[in-house]
């Protein structure tokens, strides 16, 4: 117990070479709050697990979206994913990926009934 | 352990510091509704610790609970003689002016190629530490967990310590713990700076799960539901909190079936539940009564 | 001229939004001069009667004197609800632990409302649409007026309400003399619900003055509503009702100057240091009286 807890705080220090980024677009399907989400990673890695999560700003450990497996899409780099939130409004969407990757991607958007749109750049 | 699994532990864990934190203040007798401020600070505290400074995390946490405990005792001594809903609106105040500060805390420098650090209301990404040192999901719930551990070790030490009496016994009835030699105003500060230091350390390990915190994160939603979970729970022990929080969130997560009436039955529930156990589910009279046997 | 114009515009603006809160201070206030307990489902109350009011705005109800009237009911029923589970039970027992049930039903309303109306934003039927009144330079909304007027009539109702009547008799008796009342046979908890009901529906009226005057409602109305009333009543001096259209004012005037000279960031920031020092320094008008 106590040599994982040293090994976590010490960690292997192998920093990963490089940090991946990703973007994400998002259609409203029609149905409430349903959202038809396209991730793409940046370098467009393949075989990433990614897990998608959704958080109001406000109670952020709280989360009202149980997360869901994004599978991967035909163009390399590519996945989707369906959010069903529970409210229109602001949202953080987090990417944990794992794999060759390890990373967690924090991504903001307002999502309302026409469509989504990032909060910034 | 399935990563969801470890995702809402690792969740409970974390919301457990700061419900500890309105925990040792409702046993010292005062209610704050500020308590997610020292919990902003310990983030961000060590957010800029580790991934600006590159120092450490448990040295970034450290560092975190200091400022935590500074901070808590800038707002503990100037309300100190203040009592029941004016200390709660005090805490409130100063915690809103420190989640504005955090609105208007811009610092960012080059860190690999890019930008880190503080934006403003655009929050403050990229605290990687976790996974710039491969830290895997269940070895940080360890982390988390076993840093509770220690800090439910060192609290129940402190209960039965006659400190522990002392702080009790200034909450029950200050005037009394007064007229019998105590330095209730100094207990209370005590408390108030423990308090601080302790919502700190959650906020710390919180920006390093999250690698993002922004200042809507720190607002009075999450103090008010620190100080639910602690009542709910019950003040006669220091598991109280975990319980509290463990309640709230194991309904959120394993109530699915429940999905959107959810918060409906739980809001009432804890309205009834405090009809019956006003110091909640182990309160002092259940602990003593768990406890006759041994 | 210019900054002059500036000032009284500012002032002006402070004042119509002072008197929107100076209304849902008076009905946090008498819940809380009653009770000596924070009700914080205050604010969520009155956003479930605007809830309601805007779904049956959405399906059948036109008019705004009939949504008024829808919003007044459900808020009136969402108060007695609030008063018969968390404060009832509590009577002369843990004011903490009345105050976080009164947090958990906060939860509970909220869940109602944007159960019902999911959507981050509706709209509510306008009270005024035209364009703003001009003083000479200054501009002053119809609806601003409204508001004014309304906080104006509802505190001296009140006042009458107080002074005039059996129950304004019992009720100030509660507030002055909790245990002499008692002996005189005042029943606390009849005057309770009665308190509830009656600060739930200035709360309906301010509530719907605000929601009707913006011409939308949004989720924000609930907590907004409690942590205006509050910081209101607060820095009126607590638990007295021409302090707390006192302090309504003074919030409002504080918000609309610290916004233009120092910033939008600012805004909250004056009223919430003010509050601190206020509390901090304890003026001989703040009320001593434990609130525990």
């Amino acid at each position: 117990m106590r040599w994982l807890l040293v090994a976590a705080l010490l960690g292997p220090l192998s920093a990963q070479a490089q940090r991946v980024k990703a973007d994400m677009d998002c259609r409203f399907t029609g149905a409430d709050f349903v959202y038809d989400c396209v991730i793409r990673l940046r370098p467009p890695l393949e075989g990433i697990a990614i897990v998608v999560g959704a958080d109001m700003p406000s109670m952020p450990l709280a989360h009202n979206v149980r997360p869901v497996k994004a599978t991967p899409g035909k163009a390399p780099g590519e996945y989707h994913a369906r959010l069903d939130l529970d409210m229109t409004g602001e949202w953080a969407v987090k990417l944990r990926l794992s794999g060759a990757v390890r990373d967690l991607i924090v991504l903001h958007f307002l999502f309302t009934e026409t469509g989504v749109t990032p909060r910034r750049k | 352990m399935d990563e969801y699994t470890i995702g809402v532990l690792t969740n409970v864990g974390l919301l457990a510091f700061l419900a500890l934190s309105a925990y040792v203040l409702l046993v010292a007798g005062e209610l704050s509704f500020g308590q997610q401020a020292f919990f902003g600070v310990g983030a961000y505290a060590a957010g800029v610790g580790t991934a600006m400074l590159a120092l450490p995390l448990p040295l970034a946490a450290a560092l975190a609970m200091g400022l935590g405990a500074g901070a808590a005792a800038l707002v503990g001594l100037p309300t100190l003689r203040l009592r029941g809903l004016y200390f709660a609106m005090a805490t409130l105040a100063a915690a809103e002016m420190f989640r504005i500060g955090f609105e208007l805390f811009r610092w960012q420098v080059e860190v690999g190629g890019e930008r880190v650090g503080p934006d403003g209301t655009q929050g403050f990404r990229g605290i990687r530490w976790v996974f710039e040192h491969g830290v895997e999901p269940a070895q940080f719930l360890l982390m988390v967990w076993a840093l509770l551990g220690a800090v439910l070790g060192v609290l129940v030490f402190v209960e039965r310590s006659r400190l522990g009496v002392a702080v009790r016994a200034g909450g029950q009835d200050p005037e009394l713990a007064a007229a019998v030699g105590l330095d209730v105003l100094r207990i209370k500060l005590g408390a108030i700076v423990a308090a601080g230091a302790l919502a700190a350390l959650g906020g710390a390990l919180f920006a390093h799960h999250n690698t993002y915190i922004e200042p809507r994160n720190f607002d009075i939603m999450l103090g008010v539901h620190s100080l639910a979970y602690a009542l709910i729970g019950g003040l006669g022990t220091v598991l109280g909190p975990l319980l509290g929080v463990a309640l709230d969130i194991g309904l959120l997560e394993g109530g699915r079936f429940l999905k959107e009436y959810r918060m409906i039955v739980f809001g009432g529930l804890v309205a009834v539940l405090l009809m019956f156990r006003p110091r909640g589910v182990l309160d002092e009279r259940a602990v003593h009564r768990l406890t006759r046997w041994r | 001229m210019e900054p002059l114009v500036d000032f009284l515009q500012n002032t002006l603006d402070g004042i119509a939004l002072g008197a929107s809160y100076a209304l849902l201070a008076l009905g946090f206030t008498l819940i809380f001069g009653v009770l000596r307990r924070a009700n914080l489902s205050y604010g969520p109350a009155i956003m479930l009667g605007l809830y309601v009011a805007t779904w049956a705005h959405l399906h059948f109800a036109h008019g705004l004197a009939v949504l008024f009237l829808i919003a007044l009911a459900s808020t009136v029923l969402a108060g007695a609800y609030v008063e018969r589970l968390c404060f009832a039970p509590h009577r002369g027992g843990s004011a903490v632990a009345a105050m976080v049930a009164s947090f958990a039903l906060w939860m509970q309303l909220e869940e109602i409302a944007t159960l019902a109306l999911p959507r981050h934003l509706y709209e509510f039927p306008a009270l005024y649409d035209g364009p703003a009144l001009s003083l000479g330079p200054l501009a002053v909304r119809p609806e601003a007026l409204v508001m004014l007027a309304a906080a104006i009539t509802v505190a001296a109702a009140l006042w009458a309400i107080l002074h005039r009547t059996r129950f304004g008799t019992a009720v100030r008796a509660l507030i002055d003399a909790p245990r002499a009342a008692a002996l005189c046979g005042i029943h606390a908890g009849a005057v309770s619900i009665q308190v509830f009901a009656l600060a739930s529906a200035i709360g309906a009226i301010a509530g719907f003055l605000i929601v009707a005057s913006h011409a939308q409602v949004t989720p924000m109305l609930g907590m907004w509503s409690t942590l205006k009333g509050m910081l209101a009543m607060m820095l009126g001096g607590l638990g007295s009702l021409p302090g707390a259209v006192i302090g309504g004012l003074a919030l409002g005037l504080i918000e609309a100057h610290s916004q233009w000279y120092l910033g939008p960031q600012f805004r909250d920031f004056v009223a919430y240091l003010l509050l601190f020092a206020l509390l901090a320094l304890r003026p001989p008008w703040m009320s001593t009286r434990s609130a525990s």
